[in-house]
């Protein structure tokens, strides 16, 4: 405690001396402050002490300037573990802070005076323009601009539901912002540096054999039965039998499982799959008139289609014989 | 004939699921008639697009008469069980020939019976 009081009082010297008279003023004024900012009565006590330890210093203010001169480059190497000299007026008033606190006078000390040696470290790091720039960031901004209509959409949507026929909420149509994205692009602009490169690990040149074995495989199926527990509830059931395919997925889709990707053209210009035929004679009347069926059918694919054609095809080249004949 | 027999026997067993689910899974069907009718369906399955073409063939105007005769006599050597004519909807459940509503594929008593004790879907007692 007295080391502290001591290098205290060696600091408040050392600032008392650097500085003109009429600076220990504002100084007092602070202590003041941090003085009376405290809730407690007891801390009082410590006031006064530091209250009298001013005093005993402005009166041995007439000592000689080596000792204090040479108490202080102490004092700060005590304080800047790190090499870079912090401002002794901060350290000061980081020590009056620490000790009007409640706990280890010390302690606080040390940390406060860490903190500032971090503050620094920013402000030179910023000086430098190695941290965000939030000039940078801002500019690549630009500010949206609502258009009067829209925000009375917006307003009107949030207090009522406008509910479809299908019952899902209408959205209104935000063709402006999406305009907006698509016309920037990715790459564009200067950097940000806001995140920092992740470290890219070197990938496993090892890699294991790629194909499955059996054994992998039925371990697998021995992991996924072990983990497959009952269905709590209904709800549980009913998903495990959509997984399976016992249940339909709701809202039902006519289409399931029926993937058609083929034009109306395909389905209804059936004309080039009757170059096999004859052109003329019963035949082609006949054929004709499937086309015309096949076309009005939508049951069907068209792959569908397409072999009942050929399969009359084959038909008739079978029966060629017996057509001659005739 | 006795091995044909024991394959459809075995085949009236069907396969337990190879994932132990919890619920009960029926291995057997009811009785002969429905594997037979089973069968049956399966066939007229199988030869549904055939004869859809040979009849198409058949019953027609516009070619010869000789044509068609050939495609009846086609039409006839296929296997008995592929027409469709030869199903019957039988209970699912009993596999009552007699009494069978299409929409739930159950025969009468049995629609009762689950009616019933409530275990229908949507369907009460009519009083009016």
């Amino acid at each position: 405690k007295d080391k502290s009081a001591a290098s205290k009082d060696s600091t408040h010297e050392g600032a008392a001396k650097r500085q003109e008279d009429g600076a220990e003023t504002p100084k007092q004024q602070l202590l003041d402050i941090i003085g009376t900012m405290k809730v407690e009565v007891s801390y009082r006590k410590k006031l006064q002490q530091l209250k009298a330890s001013e005093s005993k210093k402005q009166a041995m203010k007439q000592l000689g300037g080596l000792e204090s001169e040479g108490s202080v480059p102490q004092g700060i190497t005590e304080d800047t573990q790190r090499g870079k000299p912090l401002n002794p007026e901060l350290v000061k008033a980081a020590s009056a802070v620490a000790s009007s606190l409640p706990r280890n006078r010390k302690q606080t000390e040390s940390e406060l005076l860490a903190q500032l040696r971090r503050h620094e470290e920013t402000t030179d790091k910023q000086k430098k323009g190695g941290t965000i720039n939030i000039c940078n960031v801002i500019s690549e901004m630009t500010v949206k601009r609502q258009s009067p209509a829209q925000r009375g959409a917006r307003i009107s949507g949030r207090i009522s539901l406008q509910l479809d026929e299908d019952g899902q909420r209408i959205r209104p149509e935000r063709l402006s912002a999406q305009s907006m994205d698509s016309r920037r692009s990715l790459k564009v602009g200067k950097r940000l540096n806001i995140f920092t490169k992740a470290s890219t690990e070197p990938e496993h040149t090892l890699n294991t054999v790629s194909s499955p074995t059996i054994w992998d495989m039925e371990f697998a199926k021995e992991v996924a039965a072990v983990t497959a527990q009952p269905p709590r509830n209904g709800f549980e059931e009913m998903i495990q039998w959509t997984k399976e395919g016992i249940l339909w997925e709701f809202p039902v889709d006519n289409e399931v499982g029926m993937e058609d990707d083929a034009e109306f053209h395909e389905h209804i210009f059936l004309e080039k799959h009757l170059e096999g035929f004859p052109r003329e004679g019963p035949i082609r009347h006949f054929m004709e008139l499937v086309i015309c069926g096949l076309s009005k059918n939508p049951y069907l694919s068209v792959k569908q289609k397409v072999e009942h054609i050929e399969w009359f095809q084959k038909y008739f080249e079978e029966k060629k014989e017996l057509l001659q004949e005739i | 004939m006795a091995a044909a027999a024991l394959c459809w026997a075995l085949r009236a067993v069907r396969q337990a699921l190879p994932s132990p689910c919890p619920r009960q899974v029926r291995s057997y069907y009811v009785d002969w008639r429905m594997l037979r009718d089973v069968k049956r369906r399966k066939l007229a399955y199988e030869y549904a697009d055939e004869r859809l073409r040979i009849n198409a063939i058949r019953k027609n105007s516009i070619l010869p008469k000789e044509l068609q005769e050939v495609a009846d006599k086609e039409i006839a050597a296929l296997p008995r069980d592929s027409c469709p004519v030869r199903i019957r909807n039988r209970c699912v459940l009993t596999s009552r020939p007699r009494g069978v509503k299409r929409r739930w594929r159950l025969s009468r008593i049995v629609f009762r019976h689950f009616a019933d004790h409530a275990q229908m879907s949507g369907v009460q007692r009519a009083m009016w």
